[in-house]
């Protein structure tokens, strides 16, 4: 059913009027909330509908691997096909440069493939028939010829120029900040463009900030400045209609101000590395071969409301689907000999056992 | 193998668009041969240069712990002539006058200006602590070795421990690393003793660096306690051998680890296969719950489960309490499958449950046996001593 009720818990703001997103790249929520796409319609599916408007995303690295890259790429690119405003800081020297790395959407000539798909659902359709009762906004959106909410991102093709020109870019290089207020300031400027109101939202914002510990940056042995500024940062964006995610590796600060960040984080994620030609994993894990990384879903952002969200699964695996866009997936274990002896399934046995419980049925 | 990889790596270069590979080399008191992995690796490096097989067509070697002599020696003894090294060696002199003292001495004039000749062209540096300085001369001296405009050169540092000396991790950190995306660096490597800084350090260079090279003692017990005066043996096999583990971070995302025996010799280092422990990777999934396999106390438990069947296989009748005071008739009740009269027998030890039928007076599921019309008792009793007839016959 597409249509739902509105929540009237007393754990969740109740929103008088919910008025229709006409604003692409937007999408109303619970409780109240905007939504915007990651890039990554799996994400979007496992966060519930996408990032928060006014939320910060922290995204872990692993330092041996580029996978974070990967997530700012789509959620950037994501941003300038909506025309949204985007601001970009990282610690290289030329941060513009990166700027030609994000990925394009895939054209509609490839959609082809989509319609195939489509009509084989049709024939099986007498079993699927529950499929009804999901809702189905993507394929609708296709075919009106909308813009959709989160477009399929061909990695290989890089994002085309009209899409860069004319758009509100703000790079920042982090090495070129002397201090954290400088680079504050930057965001406040940036920020003050997409201001809250009561009102319908016409526009949002994002801000990517990548590495932002790294250690070629000034401020990145000052572990308290940086978490004053990410507070900072939070209440900025909290009181904007904007999305801002940052990553940052977790191996380089003391894990006392790790603790601090990853709670000050509203939607935390974090990436790690796969060994490779590893027999041991390719035994555990299926697909093993095609897999990228793997992501761990810690936290999602819940705004205006306390109930929290429970996930079926906190790791998914990260794949490219036919090698152009980045899928994620569940994993598919094997079952492991993981804790030796203590098996959660003797205590229900018939097995007759030598020493007997106190409660012994 | 791990070595050849990483001389492999560095010959290769960088690939356009990106950085350039990082090597760090690591070691710490308690096996102290990265500067013979670092020598290892420089002549590699050279030969490859000098025979035009590698990216780089030259090197620029920042000194600081040894002096540039030492290097020159080093290399001519690798079968290279002075004027070949000329072409593609450049040497930033960081070890004679780090801090400028002995030029400070000599225009006071309090000591005698004594200004040795060397035979490699070495730059010298009069302050460390400028990395600034220290990064634009390396970038010169790059530029005089390369013969053409889009040629690139390699980067050697000694020793970034010396660098951590006098400047902070983070300055050092951008020199590195701007080194790295420099367009005519083709692959930069250097040393570190990891004992010597704190772990910030530490992983702030290997986040740095796309390979890393660690030098291990082979024996994991030689820490704190084993490294006094007593364990002098142990000292002096460290010293001799270590183990060699390198991480690789491949393009594809995936880290590549290896592992190998390194023997000092004579005449440098020699490498040798280990056998490879077993790396579990079992911690970077979740753990499942659901587990097919039986621990022996589960196989034992499973072998003493009493079934319901007339016999166990083992030869000895059984007696299957079915609730029934009346014991002796449990011979031709024995097919009864009914699952209500099966109980926990006789080795339940402290509980028990005591079933009472309360229709104990009738005769045994006349009633309630519905393959009873399909089946009756005398029939199986009959085809039972049939059965034993034909057996005894």
């Amino acid at each position: 059913m597409a249509a739902n009720k509105p929540r009237t818990s007393s754990f969740s703001r109740n929103v008088g009027v919910v008025p229709t997103s006409q604003v692409p790249g937007l999408k109303h929520g619970p409780n109240g909330t905007v939504f915007l796409s990651s890039g990554i319609a799996d994400l979007d599916k496992i966060l519930g509908g996408g990032f928060c408007l006014g939320s910060l995303v922290i995204i872990m690295e692993d330092p041996d691997a580029p996978h974070h890259m990967l997530l700012l790429r789509n959620f950037m690119s994501q941003g300038l096909v909506h025309k949204q405003p985007l601001f970009y800081a990282s610690p290289a020297k030329e941060p513009r440069g990166f700027l030609g790395t994000l990925p394009n959407p895939v054209s509609l000539k490839d959609d082809k493939s989509r319609e195939h798909d489509t009509e084989q659902e049709k024939t099986l359709r007498i079993a699927w028939q529950y499929k009804k009762y999901f809702e189905d906004q993507n394929l609708d959106s296709q075919k009106d010829g909308k813009v959709e909410y989160c477009s399929d991102f061909d990695l290989r093709r890089p994002l085309d120029r009209h899409a860069l020109s004319g758009q509100c870019i703000d790079c920042v290089s982090l090495q070129d900040c002397p201090n954290l207020a400088t680079l504050y300031d930057r965001c406040s400027t940036f920020l003050a463009q997409i201001p809250r109101f009561d009102g319908n939202i016409t526009l949002a914002g994002r801000i990517s900030i990548q590495s932002f510990s790294a250690p070629q940056c000034h401020f990145s042995d000052k572990e308290w400045d940086m978490l004053s500024f990410i507070r900072s940062l939070k209440s900025l964006v909290r009181s904007s209609n904007a999305v801002a995610a940052m990553t940052f590796p977790p191996s380089l600060v003391s894990p006392t101000v790790l603790k601090r960040w990853q709670h000050l984080a509203d939607t935390l994620l974090s990436v790690r590395a796969v060994p490779d030609e590893d027999k041991d994993l390719a035994k555990l894990l299926t697909g093993y071969q095609d897999m990228l990384g793997l992501l761990n879903v810690h936290k999602v952002a819940r705004i205006n409301t306390q109930v929290p969200v429970i996930l079926e699964a906190t790791t998914y695996s990260m794949k490219l689907h036919k090698r152009r866009s980045l899928v994620l997936e569940c994993l598919n274990q094997a079952p492991v000999d993981g804790s030796s002896g203590t098996s959660h399934a003797t205590s229900g046995s018939c097995s007759v056992s030598s020493k007997t419980g106190a409660l012994d049925f | 193998m791990a070595a050849e990889a990483i001389s492999r790596a560095l010959r290769d270069g960088a690939l356009e668009g990106e950085h350039a590979p990082a090597l760090t080399i690591k070691d710490s008191i308690h096996a102290p041969l990265g500067a013979f992995v670092f020598d290892h690796i420089l002549a590699q490096l050279s030969s490859n240069i000098s025979s035009s097989k590698s990216q780089a067509q030259g090197i620029v070697l920042v000194a600081f712990a040894r002096s540039p002599q030492f290097y020159a020696e080093l290399l001519k003894s690798k079968a290279n002539d002075a004027a070949s090294l000329k072409k593609w060696l450049r040497i930033v002199d960081c070890y004679t006058d780090p801090l400028g003292w002995k030029i400070q001495l000599a225009e006071s004039g309090i000591v005698s200006n004594r200004s040795t000749q060397n035979a490699t062209t070495a730059s010298l540096c009069k302050n460390v602590r400028d990395l600034d300085m220290l990064f634009s001369s390396i970038v010169e001296l790059g530029k005089e070795v390369i013969r053409e405009t889009k040629g690139r050169f390699a980067v050697a540092i000694d020793s970034v421990s010396e660098i951590l000396r006098h400047a902070s991790i983070s300055s050092a950190a951008s020199l590195l690393s701007n080194l790295r995306s420099h367009d005519q660096v083709a692959c930069l490597f250097w040393l570190f003793h990891s004992d010597l800084h704190e772990m910030k350090a530490s992983s702030a260079l290997e986040y740095i660096s796309s390979m890393v090279a660690c030098v291990e003692p082979i024996s994991n017990t030689a820490n704190g306690k084993g490294m006094n005066s007593e364990n002098v043996p142990l000292i002096e096999q460290n010293l001799g051998r270590g183990k060699f583990s390198v991480r690789f971070k491949r393009r594809n995302g995936r880290i590549r680890l290896m592992s190998e025996e390194l023997h000092t010799e004579q005449m440098g280092i020699n490498f040798v296969p280990a056998f490879e422990g077993h790396v579990t990777s079992q911690s970077l999934v979740p753990k499942v719950q659901f587990n097919l396999q039986l621990s022996e106390k589960e196989r034992n438990d499973r072998a003493k489960v009493v079934l319901p069947f007339e016999h166990q296989g083992d030869g000895k009748p059984i007696q299957i309490y079915d609730g029934r005071r009346s014991v002796s008739e449990s011979k031709t009740e024995n097919k009864e499958t009914n699952a209500e009269k099966m109980h926990v027998n006789e080795d339940s030890g402290r509980g028990e449950i005591i079933y009472i039928r309360d229709s104990d007076d009738e005769m045994p599921d006349s009633d309630e046996d519905p393959d009873d019309d399909l089946i009756s008792d005398s029939t199986i009793f009959f085809l039972t001593v049939g059965i034993l007839e034909l057996l005894t016959n």
